[in-house]
């Protein structure tokens, strides 16, 4: 099956400032793809170019086997795109807009049966402004819709959305998935990426550290657990050596907060926590973990992921 | 693009308040003028032309220039030339005292004593209702005392209706509330067109609305053509009612040709709206957006002459002046409405504006910016 989006040495500035730098990444056709990076990763540049809405200064990106800067009109045409923080008319409602939006397109899907998926058909003439947060969501992923598209990108669908909410996108973003559409989407939040991305990028200051699924992507890894200790006083160099000479690696998070990966459990576990108690460190907190993507990403880059 | 031209008339419509605003100021305007009445009774001017020279007719000159509305201009040319700039709207009231004014009528009868003549400018219609009563009851008056050795009972105290005659004149005058709503009627279409749809695109951009029209693939072009259009209709139908409310509320007079006054009012709406574009890629806020716009209408309201000649401007102003894209679009309009000038005899006018639609069109594209 042909790529739906094939990026190529992507490079763009923006002045002396490299936002996006070197990266290369395909997406298969009838993949949820997530981008996972922290705030100035790239990400929304990264979309952008491949939405015809940047051009890039090197690389290559062909989406759905056409070329972005030769055939921009025909993809458009083709792929649904939400914009991370786009607003839609204030004085229309969600029926006209999506009507509206429609009319731009040479095939559209009707209003009303898409304003149900997204559960939205009570407040069809409602305007956006009357929605709450989660269904704005809804409404821009619906929009995104409007054309019927072989490929959607969502860029932060779920920012700023309660548990409850993100759930509910979550669901809609599988069942559009499954209708055989291609998704790419665009997170902070190494849980969403793990529930919801059969393969995922991750990108930091630019850069593309890795691509995989989730899974390959901790399996990667060495560490196997991870104990985060929280401390009323910092360690001295000496309980930080003493704990540095079992199997673990320690890294300072936080003032006082410190978060050590272990390679191989249990035994290094049974070490770990013996340490503690022989050296008397008082612990305001100690919790033990599986690895996530965020040690993933920690130990890939050097640097912890943030809202 | 025309979904999207009736989309944008729609929440046009929606936008309640500005809409409102767009029409309150120019009306606003309108009723002051109007009810103010410039060319009021403080400059009524009164030419008698006395023919009689009797003490009844000394009498009656000598109370009209007692009246405090009216004030009497010396009939240099005697009747016709007082008649010439009766027509011509320099003068208001021209009275004629016939020889034989206030002396016995003949004993027969049906005649009466000779008529005196009231001459007045049809415009001022509730003018002239006060001056024609005035005036009835001074000849009346005069008429009523004889000369000094004479019985004031020999004459009843009533004048018989033939004795006052009033003559409507015709007058194509141009009456500053003519000058002024024209005026205004650019004003409205300059300031809504200019600050409305900056503050509009700039909102826009800030919440990225343009840029959600630029992942459709909707062609530009036809998005700034929806635009434009529905800009251009909401600037007809506002010249329409302000242009309305200036004749039928305050008896105005715009007897030239409409369909050329609709043609300036689209290409100066034009130029304006291209302003507005470039101002929108200017300001960063659409509050910044709104402060442009009105640092540039507000200025350009007093230097195009909008309410008051800009010729006695010191220094190089008045030629500033008719460069503004205002100049020349209030201008030819008032040429077209007032004088009933058809189109090409305001052609350089025209050539400018056609100027400025150019200019400003090519500075919009070049400035534009979607984000
Ligand atoms: N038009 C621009 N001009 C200058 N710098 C820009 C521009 N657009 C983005 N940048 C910079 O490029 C970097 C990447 O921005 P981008 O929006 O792609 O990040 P992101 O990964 O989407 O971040 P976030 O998670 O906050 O949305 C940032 O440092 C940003 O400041
Ligand atoms: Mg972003």
């Amino acid at each position: 099956m042909e790529d739906a989006i094939r990026v190529e040495g992507l490079t763009k500035r923006f002045g002396s400032f490299t936002a996006v730098d070197d990266v290369s990444f395909c997406v298969k056709s009838g993949e949820i793809f997530g981008i996972l990076g922290p705030n100035g990763a790239g990400k929304t540049t990264t979309l952008e170019i491949i939405e015809g809405l940047q051009r890039p200064n090197q690389g290559q990106v062909s989406v759905l086997g056409l070329d972005v800067l030769r055939q921009p009109a025909q993809i458009k045409a083709r792929i649904g795109v939400q914009l991370q923080s786009s607003a839609y008319y204030d004085y229309l409602s969600l029926r006209e807009i999506l009507v509206l939006l429609g009319s731009f397109y040479p095939k559209r899907l009707a209003p009303d049966p898409l304003l149900k998926q997204v559960g939205l058909l009570d407040q069809a003439t409602q305007r956006v402004k009357h929605l709450s947060g989660g269904q704005k969501q809804r409404f821009t992923v619906a929009a995104s819709l409007i054309n019927d598209p072989e490929l959607v990108i969502l860029d932060e669908p779920t920012t700023g959305l309660d548990p409850q909410a993100r759930r509910n996108l979550w669901d809609l973003i599988r069942e559009i998935h499954q209708r055989g559409v291609t998704v790419v989407l665009t997170t902070h939040y190494m849980e969403e990426a793990e529930a919801l991305c059969q393969r995922l990028a991750i990108m930091d200051r630019g850069r593309l550290v890795a691509v995989d699924t989730p899974q390959n992507l901790i399996n990667r890894l060495e560490t196997t657990y991870t104990v985060k200790l929280v401390v009323p006083a910092p360690l001295t160099e000496d309980q930080i050596i003493s704990l540095n000479g079992g199997v673990s690696s320690i890294q300072t998070v936080e003032r006082n907060t410190y978060l050590l990966r272990l390679h191989q459990a249990p035994e290094a576990l049974d070490t770990v926590l013996q340490t503690i108690v022989g050296s008397k460190i008082r612990l305001d907190h100690l919790e033990i973990g599986p690895v996530t993507l965020e040690d993933v990403f920690l130990e890939l880059t050097g640097n912890e992921l943030r809202d | 693009m025309l979904p999207l031209t009736l989309a944008n008339l729609k929440m046009m419509a929606r936008n309640r308040s500005t809409t409102f605003w767009a029409l309150f100021f120019p009306l606003l305007l309108v009723v002051v003028f109007g009810l103010f009445e410039f060319d009021g009774f403080g400059s009524a001017s009164l030419t008698v032309v006395d023919e009689a020279k009797t003490p009844n007719s000394q009498l009656l000159i000598q109370s009209l220039s007692e009246l405090e509305f009216l004030r009497l201009q010396n009939a240099g040319g005697g009747e016709s030339a007082a008649r010439a700039a009766l027509e011509k709207g320099d003068l208001d009231y021209l009275l004629l005292i016939p020889a034989g004014f206030g002396e016995a009528p003949s004993p027969d009868p049906g005649s009466t004593s000779a008529g005196v003549g009231l001459l007045v400018n049809a415009n001022n219609v509730e003018q002239n209702q006060l001056v024609e009563a005035a005036v009835r009851h001074l000849v009346a008056e005069s008429l009523s005392k004889e000369g000094p050795g004479d019985g004031a009972e020999s004459v009843p105290p009533s004048v018989s209706p033939a004795s006052l005659s009033i003559e409507s004149v015709a007058v194509t005058q141009v009456r500053y509330f003519d000058v002024v709503l024209l005026g205004l009627v650019g004003l409205g279409i300059m300031s809504n067109s200019i600050i409305s749809i900056a503050v509009k695109i700039s909102t826009y951009r800030s919440q990225s609305i343009l840029k959600r029209m630029l992942v459709t693939p909707l062609p530009i072009w036809k998005y700034f053509a929806a635009e434009i259009i529905s800009y251009l209709m909401l600037a007809v139908i506002q010249a329409a009612i302000i242009l309305a409310v200036g004749v039928f509320a305050f008896g105005a007079h715009v007897p030239g040709n409409l369909l050329w006054l609709l043609v300036l009012v689209i290409l100066g709406s034009i130029v304006f709206l291209n302003i507005g574009f470039i101002l929108s890629a200017w300001a960063n806020t659409p509050s910044a957006a709104s402060g442009m716009g009105n640092a540039i209408s507000l200025p350009m309201m007093f230097f195009a002459g909008t309410f008051f000649s800009t010729a006695s401007l010191p220094w190089v102003l008045p030629y500033l002046a008719e460069a503004l894209p205002l100049t020349p679009m209030l201008s030819a309009m008032r040429a077209v409405s007032i004088d009933s000038a058809s189109l090409w005899e305001v052609w350089p006018q025209l050539a400018v504006l056609t100027g400025w639609v150019v200019v400003t069109g090519l500075a919009a594209i070049k400035f534009f910016r979607f984000s």
